[in-house]
């Protein structure tokens, strides 16, 4: 194995362990405050990453314009959801929402099919040009999509640790009946919780979508992807959700290069099973009933 | 169990021998009734697969949680059989069997780690395993015939009767499925079942007064998952060709989508949700890809509006009719919150 292959494979596990850090993210959130399992989780991803499609590759607008309509619109979308599905069996037995979101996945994902038809597309890129360092090649475009996920996850930190609002959702997600006593509205930070996950997810499908392939059926691997990380790192732990997203990303990165993605896969899954054997919530997670 | 709650579960029981005894000669006697005609023998056996899964999964669903290994499971028994049949003839009679072993094995070895995890984790512990059996499957194509899958799994033939009839393969199938929601009923009834429920209301307690949680726990997993095989055996047999998209992930959350529609608290629940769910994806197949998207409106719908599933519906009915207040079962989830206010 030549040094040059090392970086190139570090290179991309970086990468890509950002962005599946980014999907996830919004996932844990989602579950540390509501405890609903979003398994939509990817279709809202997939959609936020058409919506840059259709504004930067077909009316040809500016590309950061829409990548904040994206996050944007989905945010309120996500809103809606929690507004109009989840919160009213909030409470409830957890397989009725696991439910709701997996009616939500046959619902967007079909609904993309016919509307988006299952035709593979590319977000054009924003930036050209690559520079080589220790002889492997660095794209800009690749160098900025890992600087934006950095910053938007160290945007969430911020937000959930120095905000008066992260306090909020950091309340609710220990404790929803103490937190209402202190004045905090439960329902209100649960649709801005659920929103706010699923511009992430959007956001991160957005630059997915720039340097992949996009397609309709995108959405359930990124579920997959994204449960994948958030079990290792422990349901509704940040941190655990970013470890998690490196870890995922380093074992996509290294075996797809050394052996196959389908074994890339079939190791992840059996990562994941070791993991929950010798520690039942995951690296960072508590004790959930 | 003293006797006097024993009188009290036993009255009105004829009732319910003679609902299975009626149901049996009603199924029995199907055939005939639509004069053998081909597609709608088809619907009753793809039917009948999904009650058998849907029903062996509320067995575990019966203890709290929901196993989405329990396609992978289906494939274990499947390929078991084919292979037997392919590699050494050896007829579904053996390979039925033969899959309900490796099955049941399996989910004992694999139950035992796996029932260290909980709720939401189990989901995704489980998740695992099904992937992993799945994609093995489709890795090593020189022995289980990779994506492309295995084919000319023929149907057995008992004496005179081949079973590449369907009529024939209908009464199998028939058998399997009153075979397993018997065993899953009366297993129900017993004082295992309670000891299931009771780990599914408060698995502490339940280990405080001397339950042994995990014994009943991988044990149920393990019994479940044989049934799964079974039907996975059966499954291979009758469609003749098999590969790993059928055992994917999906089969399980179809499987868990039957359940919720039709009920979690008795075995009616998946038998119900099962046969009309998959009878009303029939009858959408025309529609294309409107089908799945009809089908998961469906399933919101009746999350929202109906929770408890179709079996609750006598029981709401009684209700309304006697105008009793509605208890926690059947109070329609979505008019309390957006209804009458805060609670």
């Amino acid at each position: 194995m030549t040094v040059q292959l090392l970086v190139q494979m570090t290179m991309t596990g970086v990468t890509l362990g950002l962005i599946y850090g980014l999907i996830a993210i919004g996932l844990t959130l989602i579950f540390g405050v509501m405890r609903i399992i979003q398994y939509a989780h990817g279709e809202i991803y997939m959609l936020g990453a058409y919506i840059l499609y259709y504004w930067f590759d077909v009316l040809k607008l500016p590309y950061w314009a829409g990548f904040v309509v994206s996050a944007l619109v989905i945010f309120f979308f996500g809103a809606g959801l929690q507004l109009l599905l989840f919160r009213p069996l909030h409470g409830k037995e957890m397989l009725y929402s696991l439910a709701v979101s997996l009616a939500l996945i046959f619902i967007i994902s079909s609904a993309g099919l016919i509307f988006f038809r299952p035709v593979g597309r590319g977000i054009s890129s924003f930036v050209t040009g690559q520079i080589q360092i220790a002889g492997a090649e660095w794209t800009y475009e690749r160098m900025v999509i890992a600087g934006i996920s950095l910053v938007l996850i160290l945007a969430l930190w911020f937000l959930l640790q120095r905000t008066k609002i992260g306090l909020a959702m950091r309340a609710v997600a220990e404790d929803p009946e103490t937190a209402g006593l202190q004045g905090i509205n439960n329902r209100r930070i649960h649709w801005i919780a659920m929103g706010l996950g699923s511009a992430l997810a959007a956001m991160a499908g957005c630059l997915f979508g720039t340097l992949m392939w996009i397609l309709p059926s995108m959405g359930f691997l990124a579920t997959i992807k994204a449960f994948m990380i958030v079990i290792m790192g422990g349901l509704g732990s940040v941190p655990g959700a970013l470890v998690g997203g490196f870890i995922l990303g380093f074992i996509d990165s290294f075996l797809t290069t050394l052996a196959t993605s389908e074994m890339a896969y079939i190791f992840g899954f059996i990562v994941i099973f070791v993991i929950l054997v010798f520690k039942p919530s995951g690296l960072f997670g508590q004790e959930w009933e | 169990m003293n006797d006097q709650s024993k009188a009290i579960s036993r009255r009105g029981a004829w009732r319910f021998v003679l609902l299975w005894i009626v149901g049996i000669a009603i199924l029995l006697a199907f055939p005939f009734i639509i004069a053998q005609e081909r597609y709608v023998l088809h619907v009753a056996i793809v039917v009948f697969f999904n009650i058998c899964l849907a029903t062996s999964m509320w067995l575990i669903w019966s203890l709290g949680f929901v196993s989405f290994a329990h396609a992978g499971f289906m494939g274990v028994g499947a390929y078991t059989s084919a292979l037997l049949l392919i590699r050494l003839g050896l007829p579904l009679w053996v390979g039925v069997w033969a899959g309900a072993l490796v099955g049941g094995v399996l989910a004992l070895v694999v139950s035992l780690p796996l029932m260290r995890t909980r709720a939401v984790y189990f989901f995704m512990a489980s998740w695992a395993v099904g992937e992993v059996i799945k994609r093995i499957f489709a890795y090593y194509r020189g022995f289980f015939g990779g994506w492309e899958g295995l084919f000319k799994i023929r149907p057995p033939r008992l004496g005179p009767i081949d079973f590449a009839n369907r009529t024939a393969y209908y009464y199998l199938a028939l058998v399997l499925m009153v075979l397993i929601v018997l065993a899953v009923y009366r297993l129900n009834k017993t004082r295992t079942g309670w000891i299931f429920w009771s780990l599914h209301e408060a698995e502490i307690l339940s280990s405080h007064v001397g339950i042994h949680a995990l014994k009943y726990k991988a044990g149920a997993f393990a019994i479940a998952s044989t049934m799964a095989a079974m039907t996975g055996a059966l499954f291979a047999h009758y469609h003749g060709y098999i590969n790993p998209k059928s055992f994917d992930i999906w089969t399980s959350e179809f499987a868990l989508v039957h359940i919720i529609v039709g009920g979690l608290s008795t075995v009616a629940g998946p038998v119900l949700g099962a046969s009309i769910l998959t009878i009303i994806d029939e009858l959408l197949r025309p529609t294309e890809f409107y089908r799945i998207i009809i089908f998961g409106v469906i399933l919101i719908l009746t999350v929202l509006f109906l929770p408890g599933g179709l079996e609750s519906i006598p029981k709401r009915l009684r209700l309304r009719l006697w105008k009793l207040p509605e208890d926690k079962d059947t109070r329609k989830s979505i008019f309390s919150v957006f209804g009458k206010g805060r609670k």
